[in-house]
């Protein structure tokens, strides 16, 4: 692991150059703010306030030091904080009303020997979970359909309001086929599994869709995929209202 | 005014539609051979606090439920069965009224709870993304599509799958990841030049980024990584990790290949007397932009995914360092090995572009 370590580094400063070092930073800062999440939520701290609270933390670095353009990334930014919020909102009654909390009766052979009365909410954690997951995409879908959309108004300063917000539409087109395509084939990568050990205890497909680990797999790509659509259009909305000169002067200071 | 109206049309239907099969899917239980009861009311009966080894405090309580048959010849029958589970819920859960459960029979009258009723919430929270999808001004058709026969796809492999017994995965991966990615990039960048060239940037930067990290995980020996954490334990565990590791990365390398690809051909589109130098150096600009948002993503997936293992790990007395060991040291590999592959694809995209883009004929 030491070697894949060390080259990833030496690749990603070569390819980067300098660039590469605030990277690492960004990502370094990125996974002490999740050891911290970990840590505070052992401690007994109310899972989802603590899990708001660090995804703010990792919005900030996750975009301000991976965006140059400041108007780009404050509207990223804020859209990304909305998004985040409204994932919250539909998550919370869904996981209320599916349950896929915690672990199924397939991890049970994994789970011989621990104590499972850990004190800790895995309904909460649940939640968690799917707002974790969904950060990296939320943040960089945010700065992808507003830097499009930026050079948009920038090429054409005259296009009136409703033409950039329709504009939000054909950008995100193919970012949202992207990210999908990126949330799907990693519920393949943890599902594929998943499927053979049904198969092999028998599970027929009354089962199989009432399955505690399949749902909530399916309910993380799911609101995932929501979480990336809601961007469009309040991305759009914002980068339609904000002031043209704004965005010009932000791109000649570079 | 009328493509408006149109539009409201569309959108009542779409909301109409999810609706009815939510409602029809929540009450579909006639399909089903096991019986199956839907909760009417709860009722706590005992709450008792108790202290594990590691002093973590949970309380166990026993609920009783009453309900009814929903199916089978006891359709309509009351019924009463106790549940008792973990306040934190990790294997057992809290049921609520207007739940329905899978209950097996026991012993004479006696009935125990097999599993939750799941399918009408992930009927209504697909049916959600149908509906928003419907509100907005999207492409729909080809994204569904593409999600269909991604779908269908993966439906194959895994049918391929049970039949080898799990002998051929990684080669079986491997076709399903061209497979797959050949159909994205053909409902994105339809079916030009501009995707084979992409494709064949994806290809390469997966096949190398992975090809020289086995390399060197077996120059180190594979010292340090649980490979036997690997989901459910499932063997061959390498070949699973792998196969992990190659639908994960999928995704974000193809649409790091698609942004430089159709930054590059649109450059050599305006300016056409652009050197090939020039070209791959633009690559390379573009692509460190996007180096850093692609290994987020990955990051904080594998880290959601590990999430309730970590905690398990930690709420029973093991210090920060081994959980993270135990638990994390598959998921950094895994984000190790993407991120090898995501950054290599920058030049390996900007060359191929560079050296097979030409100008149009317009």
């Amino acid at each position: 692991m030491l070697y894949l370590l060390i080259t990833f580094i030496v690749l990603l400063l070569i390819v980067t150059g300098q660039r590469g070092l605030s990277l690492l930073l960004g990502l370094g800062i990125n996974i002490f703010a999740i050891i911290a999440l970990l840590i505070l939520i052992a401690d007994g701290f109310n899972v989802v306030v603590t899990t708001a609270i660090i995804s703010v933390i990792i919005l900030v670095v996750a975009i301000y030091m991976n965006v140059e353009n400041s108007v780009t990334a404050n509207i990223s930014f804020k859209t990304s904080l909305v998004i985040t919020a409204l994932i919250l909102l539909i998550t919370i009654p869904i996981l209320y009303w599916s349950s896929t909390q915690g672990m199924g009766v397939e991890d049970q052979e994994e789970l011989e020997g621990f104590s499972l009365s850990a004190g800790v909410s895995f309904p909460q954690l649940a939640i968690a979970t799917i707002v974790v997951n969904s950060l990296g995409v939320i943040s960089e879908t945010c700065v992808a359909i507003t830097s499009g959309l930026n050079e948009i108004v920038m090429n054409k300063p005259t296009l009136d309001q409703k033409t950039v917000f329709a504009d939000g539409f054909s950008v995100g087109n193919k970012i949202l086929a992207t990210q999908t395509n990126t949330l799907l084939f990693n519920f393949f990568a943890t599902t594929f599994p998943l499927f053979f050990l049904m198969n092999s205890l028998h599970y027929g497909w009354q089962e199989i869709v009432n399955d505690k680990l399949f749902g909530a797999e399916v309910i993380t790509f799911v609101v995932c995929t929501i979480g990336v659509i809601l961007t469009v259009p309040i991305t759009a909305y914002q980068v339609s209202r904000i002031d043209r000169k704004k965005i010009i002067a932000s791109t000649k200071e570079q | 005014m009328k493509i408006i109206k149109k539009r409201w049309v569309q959108i009542c239907l779409a909301i109409g539609l999810v609706l009815l099969a939510t409602v029809a899917t929540y009450f579909d239980s006639g399909l089903y051979q096991k019986p199956i009861v839907s909760i009417d009311r709860v009722a706590q009966q005992s709450k008792t606090k108790g202290t594990d080894q590691y002093k973590n405090t949970d309380y166990q309580v026993v609920q009783k439920i009453y309900g009814h048959f929903t199916n089978t010849a006891k359709k309509g029958d009351k019924v009463t069965i106790t549940n008792s589970y973990a306040q934190s819920q990790l294997l057992d859960e809290r049921y609520k009224p207007h739940q329905q459960i899978l209950v097996s029979k026991t012993s004479p009258k006696v009935y125990t709870i097999q599993s939750t009723k799941r399918d009408a919430v992930l009927v209504f929270s697909i049916g959600l993304v149908i509906i928003l999808l419907f509100c907005m001004k999207f492409t729909r058709g080809r994204l569904l599509s593409s999600v269909l026969i991604n779908l269908v796809i993966f439906f194959g492999f895994v049918q391929a799958l049970i039949k080898l017994r799990t002998g051929d995965l990684v080669l079986l991966t491997v076709i399903t990841a061209i497979l797959i990615s050949v159909v994205a990039l053909i409902v994105i960048l339809g079916p030009t030049k501009d995707a084979l060239m992409a494709f064949l940037s994806a290809f390469l930067a997966t096949s190398i980024a992975l090809l020289f990290s086995v390399w060197l995980l077996q120059l180190s020996g594979d010292s340090g990584i649980h490979f036997e954490m690997v989901d459910f334990g499932l063997q061959p565990y390498f070949g699973v990790f792998i196969s992990q590791v190659i639908f994960s990365v999928l995704g974000v390398i193809l649409d790091e290949t698609m942004d430089i690809s159709s930054s590059l051909i649109e450059m050599k589109q305006e300016v056409a007397d652009i050197s090939k130098k020039t070209l791959f150096k633009s690559g390379m600009a573009i692509g460190k932009e996007l180096v850093g948002p692609l290994i987020n993503i990955l990051l904080f997936i594998v880290v959601a995914e590990n999430l309730n293992v970590v905690m398990l790990y930690l709420m029973n007395g093991n210090s920060i360092g081994y959980t993270l060991d135990m638990t994390l040291s598959l998921g950094v590999t895994q984000l190790l090995i993407s991120s090898i592959g995501i950054v290599l694809t920058v030049p390996i995209t900007s060359f191929i572009i560079s050296q097979m883009v030409r100008k149009k004929v317009s």
